[in-house]
C-alpha cells in the first residue's frame, strides 16, 4: 500500500497506509490523523480539510479545480501550495506523499 | 430481539415525553433497530453514525427537493429555488456556489473582535450580579447581532430595532420573558428589508447585502445574471433564520452542558487553549438541529427491509454522534477525548455553510462567559425546553452565578394562578398586529391587520410575501379566534387560538395535518 505522511501544525508526523482510489482527506479520517475535519465529506463545500502539498509532489498530486480554487479563495491560510485533501485522489505514484495540515481548519 | 421489547422502542419528532432526554431511545434504536419505521406518521429514521453519513452523501438516492424537514416532505413542499436548502443540484448548486463565495470563513474571521464587542455588551452588565440567563442575556441577542452586522445592517438601524424590543420588555415586566421576545427580535430585524436593501444599493461597503446586490452568478437556467430582490429576501430569510436560532441553543447548551461538568468547566478556565475541542465536543454531544431528513428516491433496502420509493427518512444525527463505534463512551461529555469529526453540521453538498461562524461565535461566547464567569449552577426550576422538528434547545436558561444560594428553596408547585390582573383599559383590536409564529423551521413572522364592521370584525394576514384575507373572528371575553388560509409555502388552513392579555395575544396556531405551533401577535 502506498503511504502518506501527514505532519501537524506542531511538527507531531503520521504515516498512514493508504487506500488507492481514496482522497488524501478520507485515508486521514479514517487512520484518525488529528487536524484534517472534513465536514462536508468529499463535496468541496466546506474547506475543512486544507493540506499543503509538499513541493515535491506539487506536479504528481495534479492541480486545482475551479470549485476548490473558489472554496481556497474564502479559506484561511492558503498558500501556493493549498489544496483541499478531499479533491486529491491516492494513487500508487503518490507513494510516499507529505501533507503538511494548517494550524487550524476553521 | 424479543417482541416484547421492540414494541416499546418508539419515537418521533412530537413526543414531548422524549424532549428532556432523547439519547436512551437513540441508543436502543442504534443497537435494535437501525432502521426504524413510524407508522402513525409515516417516516423511517436512522440511528447509526455510518448510515447517517453514507445517506447525506448520497444526494441522488437522498433528495432535498422538498426540504430537509419531516412535515415539508410528506406536504412535498416546493419553495423558491433560491431557497437551495430546499433544492437538489443543478438548482442548489447555483445559489450554493454564490453563497459559497460570500459567506467564507476569512469573512467570518475578519469579524471576530465585532463578535466579541457583542458578547461584551451583552454581559458586561450582568457582571457583579447574581445570575444571569445564557438564552435572554446572550443567546436571543449576539447571534441575532452578528447576521445583522454581516449583512450590514447600520448601527442606527440595530439600535432602533433593540430599543423597540427593549420597550416592550418593560411593558411586560414581571411576566416570564419568552420567546416572543427573540422572535420579535429577528422579525424586526428583517422588517422594512426591502427598504434597507434599496438603500444599500446606493450605499454600498463591504457587507455581504452589497456582494449579494453586486456579484454575478450563473443560475440554474445557466444565464450569468445578478440575485433578484426577492431571491435576495430569500437568501436572508434562510440565513438569518438558521443562524439565529441555532446558535442560540448551542449557547444554551453550553450553559447547561458546562454547568453539569464543573470539573472540565475548570480544565477550560485554566487552559483557554481547551475551548475549540470543547466547542466541537459540545456540537457532538447535545447538536441544537437533532435531526434532518430526506425523500428516497428509488425503492431500496437497508438492514433487511425495504424502503419504498417516495417515503420519508429522518437522519437522527444526535444518536448518530453519539455512536459507539465511533465514539468511546458516546453517552459521555469530555472534552479531552479523541477528535473525530461530528455530524451536527451534516455531511454532503448541503453540510452548514455557516459553520465557521457558528464556530466562531461559539468559541468567542465561551471565552467572554468564562472570563466573566468562571463558575455557575443552573436554576432548572425556571428553565424552559423545546424542541420542534428542527431544533431541540433552552427557550431559558436562568443560572445562578458561582452556586445556588445555600438557603434557596425550591417554588412550590405553582397553585393555579391568579388570572393577570386586566389592564386598565382594553386594547383595541382593529388596526396592526405583528404575529410570530414558532413554526417547524424558526419563526414565522406575519402581519394582521383588522377592521372593524359593527360587532363583527374582517381583516387579512400577510406573510412570505403574500396577504391572504382571514376569516371566522372571534372575540369570546379574553380568548381571540381567527383562521388564515395561506398559499405559501404551501396551502393550508392555519387556525388561531389565542388568549388578549394588554397588547399581546398569545395562543397556539393549528397549521393542518402539520400539527401546533405555539404564535404571538403584538399589537403594533
Amino acid at each position: 500500500m502506498p503511504k502518506i505522511l501527514y505532519i501537524e501544525h506542531n511538527g507531531k508526523e503520521h504515516v498512514v497506509d493508504a487506500d488507492v482510489g481514496k482522497s488524501v482527506m478520507q485515508n486521514a479520517l479514517e487512520n484518525l490523523v488529528p487536524g484534517i475535519i472534513g465536514d462536508c465529506g468529499g463535496a468541496c463545500s466546506c474547506a475543512t480539510c486544507h493540506g499543503y502539498i509538499d513541493p515535491a509532489w506539487e506536479g504528481k498530486a495534479g492541480s486545482r479545480n475551479e470549485n476548490e480554487e473558489m472554496m481556497l479563495d474564502g479559506a484561511l491560510r492558503v498558500e501556493p501550495n493549498s489544496r483541499l485533501t478531499c479533491q486529491v485522489i491516492m494513487t500508487q505514484e503518490l507513494d510516499g506523499l507529505v501533507v503538511r495540515l494548517p494550524e487550524s481548519q476553521f | 430481539m424479543n417482541s416484547a421489547a421492540a414494541q416499546s422502542i418508539s419515537w418521533d419528532p412530537y413526543n414531548t415525553d422524549l424532549i428532556p432526554n432523547p439519547y436512551p431511545m437513540y441508543k436502543r434504536l442504534r443497537e435494535e433497530m437501525p432502521l426504524y419505521y413510524n407508522e402513525e406518521h409515516d417516516f423511517y429514521a436512522i440511528s447509526r453514525y455510518a448510515d447517517i453519513e453514507a445517506t447525506l452523501r448520497d444526494r441522488d438516492l437522498f433528495s432535498s427537493a422538498h426540504g430537509d424537514i419531516l412535515e415539508f416532505i410528506k406536504a412535498k413542499s416546493v419553495m423558491p429555488d433560491s431557497v437551495f436548502i430546499h433544492q437538489d443540484p443543478p438548482k442548489h448548486t447555483a445559489y450554493r456556489s454564490l453563497m459559497q463565495r460570500i459567506i467564507t470563513p476569512k469573512r467570518m474571521f475578519a469579524v471576530e473582535q465585532d463578535i466579541r464587542a457583542l458578547c461584551a455588551r451583552s454581559l458586561d452588565h450582568l457582571v457583579g450580579g447574581d445570575r444571569f440567563d445564557f438564552i435572554t442575556n446572550l443567546g436571543a441577542e449576539m447571534p441575532m447581532r452578528a447576521v445583522s452586522m454581516l449583512l450590514g445592517i447600520p448601527e442606527k438601524d440595530q439600535t432602533a430595532i433593540r430599543e423597540s424590543v427593549d420597550a416592550r420588555m418593560r411593558t411586560e415586566a414581571g411576566k416570564p420573558i419568552d420567546l416572543a421576545n427573540q422572535q420579535a427580535i429577528q422579525q424586526e430585524a428583517l422588517a422594512g428589508f426591502e427598504e434597507y436593501i434599496s438603500w444599500r444599493e446606493k450605499n454600498p461597503s463591504d457587507d455581504m447585502m452589497t456582494e449579494l446586490l453586486q456579484t454575478d452568478f450563473k443560475d440554474p437556467e445557466g444565464v450569468v445574471r445578478k440575485l433578484t430582490r426577492d431571491e435576495i429576501s430569500n437568501i436572508v430569510n434562510v440565513v438569518a433564520g438558521a443562524g439565529n436560532e441555532t446558535t442560540n441553543r448551542l449557547i444554551g447548551w453550553m450553559g447547561k452542558t458546562l454547568s453539569e461538568h464543573p470539573d472540565q468547566r475548570r480544565d477550560i478556565v485554566k487552559n483557554p487553549a481547551l475551548i475549540p475541542a470543547a466547542i466541537e465536543e459540545l456540537l457532538r454531544y447535545e447538536p441544537p438541529g437533532p435531526f434532518l431528513a430526506r425523500e428516497v428516491m428509488r425503492d431500496i433496502e437497508l438492514h433487511g427491509k425495504k424502503i419504498p420509493k417516495g417515503a420519508a427518512m429522518i437522519m437522527l444525527v444526535a444518536a448518530g454522534n453519539r455512536d459507539e463505534s465511533r465514539f468511546v463512551d458516546g453517552d459521555k461529555f469530555n472534552i479531552h477525548r479523541e477528535q473525530r469529526p461530528h455530524m451536527t453540521f451534516g455531511q454532503g453538498i448541503h453540510v452548514c455553510i455557516g459553520a465557521p461562524l457558528a464556530r466562531l461565535e461559539g468559541r468567542v461566547a465561551m471565552e467572554e462567559v468564562l472570563k466573566r464567569f468562571p463558575e455557575w449552577e443552573v436554576d432548572y426550576d425556571k428553565a424552559v425546553m423545546s424542541s420542534t422538528s428542527s431544533v431541540r434547545g433552552w427557550d431559558s436558561l436562568p443560572v445562578w452565578i458561582g452556586s445556588k444560594p445555600k438557603n434557596y428553596v425550591a417554588p412550590k408547585p405553582a397553585a393555579p394562578a391568579p388570572a393577570p390582573a386586566a389592564p386598565a383599559a382594553d386594547v383595541t383590536l382593529e388596526g396592526t398586529w405583528n404575529v410570530v409564529v414558532k413554526g417547524p423551521t424558526g419563526p414565522q413572522p406575519a402581519v394582521l391587520t383588522l377592521e372593524r364592521n359593527g360587532d363583527s370584525f374582517t381583516g387579512a394576514q400577510a406573510g412570505a410575501g403574500t396577504s391572504t384575507p382571514i376569516a371566522d373572528f372571534k372575540k369570546t371575553g379574553n380568548k381571540i379566534y381567527w383562521v388564515n388560509h395561506i398559499t405559501k409555502p404551501m396551502k393550508i388552513k392555519v387556525e388561531f387560538t389565542g388568549e388578549l392579555s394588554g397588547n399581546v395575544i398569545t395562543g397556539k396556531a393549528k397549521a393542518g395535518f402539520m400539527g401546533s405551533y405555539p404564535f404571538t401577535a403584538t399589537k403594533a
